[in-house]
């Protein structure tokens, strides 16, 4: 019954609404008012301030669950810009009398420009349905719909853009501050605990007041944070306390007093770098606040790591085209595992799902270039792990260097910098690694590995060669390659060589070649010929075929019958 | 001493049909080690070192310390017949009389029988050494069966007889007896066991195939010897003397006549053996013990025994085994049986080779095994590492069973995936060295031809713990070891200080390659796991990690057993689940495999690369599986041997091939992490009924059909009542009557249970065996102890699987329930196990 109707061959609409990375918070239950509307969306700053930069082209970008508000919002804002232009308009107007003078001094041209510009209507315009993630900015479609300046509603990751101005509007959340202090006054018993406050975004403009709260209870040493752009700061986009700008260390006597749950990522980059994190949860507000624990989370992604450190091929996921400096990831990336003698293959698939990545069954393991906040990727879904370039970094150490204490970073910019210091120490580690005793020489086929998951050896974990060939079969190519097409049409493959296509060692191919027991139309059909008593080929005898157009053909000379 | 040259050793090496290879087996305790050392101070070559010093096979100082051998070790020795007329008694013509034996000394405790399994494999004989007192044991029983499964010809001493004498009295009938009982018990396994290719292996003392004797006295005698010795006085044969000096054969002393009758005109005759054999021997114990100063010269001169003077002074026991050991020297007795009885590799191989070798029995590897030819091509089999004194490099130990290994020589090493025809897993590198291995000591040599042992240097990187080297490249693997323990306890390992963490990781894969059995990895919650066989094995194991291998301070968790996800009945319905597409639909369901086929997969009866035409026989003749099922079967899983079946059960489905890749591909994920507590699963049997596919192929890729397949397995896994696999040792407990009671305690406490009590015949002992779940064996052997006043000796082994009872595991109030609901917490996973509706699509 099930084969008799035909498949239908169209998605069903309502997928398109089902976001597979789960919303963070959803809560748009009731309309908004529309005083509510203008000051959660701070049309007044926004508008301020696209008059300010004489931004022409705005794009409006929300998340999914704001989407609702976006008509709303893009129609307030574009009343209240006309509204603005004219009240600049009348008032430059009532100006230009007394200006004049001034102006005709100023080079006329500009003068004109200045004004014309002031003159023309903004164009606003709604981005939805983000291609990575509702935190970022989605810069290649306000290119698109060639935007100079983007408003991000929502939470951000605020990671650095690399094209264009933004402006963010967090909208705020309410927040039950009486149950806040009280929690606060139960977690941190001692009034001269070292506290920074933090919140998540839409929480942050609580602060101030929480802060003064908590000063009146008596509280010394609370610091309140406020956001900065600036991923890579001890506190990801938070400001610090200023001993701890001096000295890293004495953020470890601090407590983080957090607001709202935060992205996991988060917690991870905190971990090492404070003495504990208290969750104060906005949803069920609990007497004490909770104290975060990364201890597992970190030996889980510990055991991702260990996972991928053998495997031979790796594919880098491009999670975001907006994030300053991804081009440089890409290629710190490529880079870290071409040394290691390992291939990498790089993807760009938008939004990453199960079933994306599943697609290329080669691939042993995902390394997502994406912002801080949306490239820890932790699902149980994914055929294959996926990880962060901090993580790879850990990952291609030699088991000899690598250790996990703890410290993890998610921002990639932050691992660009050490780059360069590392080149130097490799170098170091691998001339001391060929200095080996008696034991070994090194004309013969790498030794296997071991692959810490499963207690077993791996061979070809490193499919490109040792991490200190490169350079050497990079000179090596332009003298080798040279002589070899001379008569490649038709080699003789030896048995057991890894398959090559271009004269490179492909990985794949030998995927195909070895691992896939389905290769293609035609791969499973063996041609039999007919053949006769001493074995030759019987071949069939030649007639004389149809020939002409499709009206009417016709057999032979036959011509006059079809 | 004998002292040889490498050189002269060398040329010993030459000729096969002089070379014996053997291990020695027993229970632990019946005294390998200690009988060992009497072969050892005899006839060992090189090492004048350390000569005579007790436990030289010992090795290691915690195995001096407990007295209990944990690795296994060779050591060579030199033997010669005492008289050149005997080499007619070998099977096959020999004609020299020098004899190397390479003597392999294992460990008799049941955790470390991975050592046993990879002595044997090395060995073509083994010298089973059975407690008179004690009788066969449990270990005795599983060395010997694994003996003859790898076709090893094995000869029995019956041990510690001293103690039957001082310490039990026993009369010399009684003694016979007891004699006769042990060699029927010993029988009875061997039967048990019957390899037609090997032939007849039971032991019969009339054909010099048993020894009689004590490893601590040093002393030991065959019936053979005692024929030799009476043959030329009563001017008969010695074969028929042999036949007349056991069993039911009498000597009347008045008509001089042999009777198979135990009466003579109503007067009770003595036995043969007792008058002939044991009647010296007990005299001699009871002037010596009870100090009958005058009897004793008078015996010693009878006995033709000369004493060197301070010996003369000697008393007591001191004087009975200086006495002892002249009369009836053990290693004499030994080599004559094991040079006489056990097979030189020129005959052993021949009948080995079909169960050594996975490749067709006539390509030129086989046949070079076959003939033990030094010409042929290499093949080499590794069976251990050896630690070295080089920190993290170790010897490989090996037999080389055709060709001849030397330094230099360019290998082709195959690990156990070793595929013919591909690369993975294989490594072409050029032996360093080769070397003699000799107890605690190594001897360079330069070449090693077929039939020997020798260990290699320079090829420890490629192989974790065994494989094949060859030279030939059409060359199959030499069979991969299968152990009778498997690791299922575990104990997870975290540093103390994180910057060692590179150092417990150098550490936890040294481990690894220095056991045979254990396992080290680090699990899906980012622990380091050191997996062993039993509570001891893992005791030593990680005292090595710490002390050794790693060489920094460890935390230790507790020991934990790993469970396996399993179906108790069939999927309640078809699972159903479509791609993410919804374009595909894939319908499957789940039934349990029966037990035997688990483990006929588990022992590698029915594997993944067997021709699957005769594989489908298998099952359908044995296992009554519908032949064209069992043809279709398309993979094993977890990691692609474990013991679950994937079946094809579709007709005519289009495209199925294509998607074939990805399915099982899901099948692996699957069955690696079940979906209860993401354990392992085992023994299901998952039956694809209908494929619907999208007719493009890019609609029906990977992507859309691995996350599938997996949600279907498990909504079909969730559909057919899911339950937990626990592993279950079984026990053998050795003790007297009146501690009895003290045992069911304990086992009734621990969810054990007894199913065979039999009395040891002849004695106060009782034989208990027992089913406990490992999960409750943990500090089972101390509990013991204390409630049976230390009486009780115990061992464990890991038996079989067997469903955690109490309850379904979905529901949370049962005991099943709890312990998943434990495991996920753990895990970091949420407490309760997703519903079967997670992973079922509605039509």
């Amino acid at each position: 019954m099930a084969s008799e109707s035909a498949p239908i061959l169209s998605t069903p609409a309502e997928h398109i609404l089902e976001e597979p990375t789960p919303v963070t918070v959803q809560s748009s239950e009731s309309r908004l008012s529309e005083e509510q509307l203008y000051l959660q969306y701070e049309i007044k700053r926004t508008v301020d301030e696209i008059r300010n930069g004489k931004w022409k082209r705005i794009a409006l970008q929300f998340p999914d669950d704001m989407l609702v508000d976006a008509p709303r919002v893009f129609e307030r804002i574009r009343d209240d810009l006309k509204e603005a232009r004219k009240t600049a308009s009348s008032s430059q107007n009532g100006n230009v009398d007394n200006v004049a003078n001034d102006l005709a001094k100023t080079s006329l041209q500009n003068g004109q420009t200045s004004d014309a510009s002031d003159q023309v209507e903004e164009k606003l315009c709604i981005l939805g349905d983000t291609s990575y993630g509702a935190c970022c900015v989605d810069e290649v479609a306000a290119e698109h719909v060639d935007a100079e300046v983007v408003v991000h509603y929502g939470r951000s990751c605020l990671s650095p853009t690399a094209r264009l101005p933004v402006i963010y509007v967090f909208t705020t959340k309410p927040l039950d501050l009486d149950a806040a202090v009280d929690s606060f006054k139960e977690t941190y018993k001692d009034l001269d605990e070292k506290v920074c406050l933090m919140a998540d975004i839409p929480y942050s403009h609580h602060l101030d007041d929480l802060q003064a709260r908590l000063a009146q209870e008596g509280y010394k040493n609370v610091f309140k944070t406020s956001i900065i752009r600036d991923p890579a700061s001890l506190l990801p986009n938070r400001t610090a306390p200023t001993e701890v700008q001096e000295n890293p260390e004495a953020l470890k006597e601090y407590s983080i007093f957090h607001i709202a749950t935060p992205p996991t990522s988060l917690l991870l980059i905190l971990s090492s770098r404070i003495k504990a994190m208290h969750i104060f949860s906005t949803e069920s507000p609990q007497s004490t606040a909770l104290e975060a624990s990364t201890t597992q989370l970190l030996r889980r992604r510990y055991a991702l790591i260990t996972r991928l450190s053998t495997v031979p091929i790796f594919g880098i996921l491009i999670n975001t085209l907006s994030v300053s400096n991804y081009m440089s990831a890409l290629s710190h990336c490529q880079d870290l595992i071409r040394r290691a003698g390992k291939k990498s293959y790089t993807f760009v698939v938008g939004k990453v799902n199960a079933a994306k990545v599943a697609n290329f069954a080669e691939i042993g393991g995902w390394v997502v270039i994406g912002c801080w906040e949306s490239s820890l990727i932790e699902s149980k879904d994914f055929f294959r792990p996926i990880i962060t370039p901090f993580e790879l970094e850990v990952a291609l150490k030699g088991d000899g260097e690598r250790t996990w204490g703890g410290e993890w970073i998610g921002d990639f910019s932050a691992l660009l910098g050490k780059e360069q210091n590392e080149i130097n120490g490799h170098s170091h580690a691998e001339a001391e690694s060929t200095t080996q005793g008696d034991w070994d020489d090194q004309s013969d086929d790498e030794p296997p590995e071991f692959d810490l998951r499963t207690g077993r050896y791996v061979s070809q974990s490193r499919p490109m060669g040792r991490p200190s060939r490169p350079a050497v079969a990079e000179n090596g190519e332009t003298t080798a390659s040279a002589p070899a097409p001379a008569s490649s049409a038709l080699v003789q493959r030896a048995k057991g060589d890894v398959a090559a296509i271009g004269g490179q060692v492909s990985p794949a191919a030998e995927y195909l070649r070895s691992k896939r027991t389905w290769q293609g139309l035609g791969s499973d059909f063996e041609i039999s010929y007919e053949r006769d008593e001493e074995g030759k080929i019987r071949g069939a005898a030649m007639e004389e075929g149809r020939s002409g157009v499709a009206k009417g053909y016709s057999v032979g000379e036959d011509a006059s019958k079809s | 001493m004998v002292n040889f040259t490498v050189d002269e050793i060398r040329s010993l090496m030459d000729n096969p049909k002089n070379i014996r290879n053997m291990s020695v087996i027993a229970h632990v305790d019946h005294g390998k080690s200690t009988l060992t050392d009497s072969l050892v101070q005899r006839a060992g070559i090189i090492s004048a070192k350390n000569a005579g010093s007790a436990r030289f096979t010992d090795t290691r100082a915690d195995e001096q310390e407990r007295g209990v051998t944990i690795k296994s070790t060779a050591i060579s020795l030199y033997g010669q017949l005492p008289d050149d007329e005997d080499l007619k008694d070998i099977p096959i013509k020999t004609e020299k009389n020098d004899f190397l034996v390479n003597l392999i000394d294992s460990p008799g405790h049941v955790d470390f029988s991975s050592e046993v399994t990879a002595a044997l494999r090395v060995t073509d004989g083994a010298l089973v050494v059975v407690d008179t007192i004690e009788g066969v044991c449990v270990q005795t029983e599983t060395v010997l069966r694994q003996a003859l499964g790898e076709r090893i010809k094995p000869v029995v001493i019956i041990n510690k007889v001293d103690r039957a004498l001082l310490e039990l009295q026993l009369s010399k009938e009684d003694l016979f007896q007891n004699f006769s009982r042990v060699i029927e018990s010993v029988n009875v396994v061997i039967s048990t066991y019957y390899d037609k290719a090997l032939g007849d292996c039971q032991v019969y003392p009339d054909k010099g195939t048993i020894a009689f004797g004590s490893g601590l006295h040093g002393w030991a005698f065959t019936v053979r010897q005692f024929a030799a010795r009476y043959s030329k006085k009563f001017g008969v044969d010695k074969n028929k003397m042999m036949e007349r000096l056991w069993g039911d054969s009498f000597f009347n002393p008045k008509t001089k006549k042999w009777t198979k009758v135990g009466t003579h005109e109503g007067q009770t005759l003595e036995r043969a053996f007792n008058q002939f054999c044991l009647d010296p021997i007990f005299r001699i114990f009871d002037s010596v013990m009870n100090f009958k100063t005058d009897d004793i010269p008078k015996l010693l001169e009878k006995l033709e025994i000369k004493l060197a003077g301070d010996e003369k002074d000697l008393e007591g026991k001191q004087l009975l085994k200086v006495v002892m050991r002249k009369f009836l020297p053990a290693a004499d007795a030994l080599m004559e049986m094991m040079i006489l009885h056990l097979p030189s590799p020129a005959t052993a191989q021949k009948y080995r080779m079909e169960t050594l070798y996975e490749g067709p029995p006539d390509d030129e590897s086989a046949i070079g095994i076959r003939d033990c030819d030094p010409k042929g091509p290499l093949m080499l089999y590794v069976s251990k590492m050896v630690p070295t004194s080089d920190k993290g490099r170790f010897y490989a130990f090996g037999r080389v069973f055709s060709g001849t290994a030397r330094s230099g020589l360019k290998v082709r090493i195959q690990g156990p995936n070793y595929v013919p025809g591909k690369k993975e897993d294989m490594f072409i590198k050029a032996i360093q060295r080769t070397i003699l291995m000799m107890g605690r000591y190594t001897e360079p040599i330069e070449d090693v031809p077929a039939g020997n042992i020798l260990g290699l240097v320079g090829i420890d990187q490629f192989l974790l713990k065994s494989g094949t080297l060859t030279t030939s490249e059409t060359s199959h693997n030499l069979k991969v070891m299968k152990f009778s323990v498997s690791p299922v306890v575990q104990r997870s390992v975290e540093v103390k200080n994180a910057n060692d963490l590179p150092k417990l990781v150098e550490g936890l894969k040294r481990l690894s390659k220095s056991d045979p059995c254990v396992l080290t990895y680090i699990n899906e919650s980012g622990e380091h796991v050191v997996a062993g066989a039993g509570e001891l094995h893992l005791e030593i194991c990680l005292k090595d990690l710490e002390e050794d291998h790693a060489g920094v301070p460890l935390r230790v968790s507790d020991p934990v057993v790993q469970y396996r996800e399993t179906v108790a009945g069939d999927s309640s319905m078809t699972a159903l689940s479509k791609s993410p597409n919804k374009h595909n639909r894939l319908y499957v369901t789940a039934t349990p495999l029966s037990e035997e086929v688990a483990k006929d997969i588990e022992n590698g009866k029915i594997g993944p690369r067997d021709d699957f035409k005769a594989r489908a026989r298998i099952l359908a003749d044995d296992h009554g599986w519908d032949v064209t099922d069992a043809r279709k079967i398309w993979c094993f899983g977890p990691d692609t041997n474990g013991a679950n079946l994937l079946v094809d059960q579709t007709k005519a489905v289009q495209y199925l091939n294509e998607i074939k890749d990805s399915v099982v591909s899901g099948f692996q994920w699957a069955t690696k992490e079940g979906p209860v507590a993401e354990e392992p699963m085992r023994s299901v049997r998952f039956n694809i009924m209908d494929v619907t596919l999208h007719t493009d192929a890019i609609h029906r890729g990977g992507g859309q059909i691995i996350p599938t397949a997996r949600r279907v397995l498990y909504a079909a896994t969730l559909l057919a009542d899911p339950g937990l696999l626990e592993p279950v040792f079984l026990v053998e407990i050795q003790v007297p009557e009146q501690a009895m009671g003290g045992i069911y305690g304990v086992l009734t406490r621990r969810r054990g249970h007894v199913f065979e009590e039999a009395q040891r015949p002849g004695t106060p002992l009782f034989n208990i065996k027992a089913y406990l779940p490992v999960n409750e064996s943990f500090g089972f052997n101390a509990d013991l102890r204390s409630n049976t006043g230390g009486q009780a000796f115990p061992q464990s082994v890991f038996d079989h699987w067997e469903v955690l009872p109490g309850g379904s595991v979905l529901s949370k109030d049962s005991q099943p329930g709890k312990i998943v609901e434990e495991m996920r917490k753990r895990k970091g996973l949420k407490p309760e196990v997703p519903g079967y509706e997670n992973y079922y699509d509605k039509l």
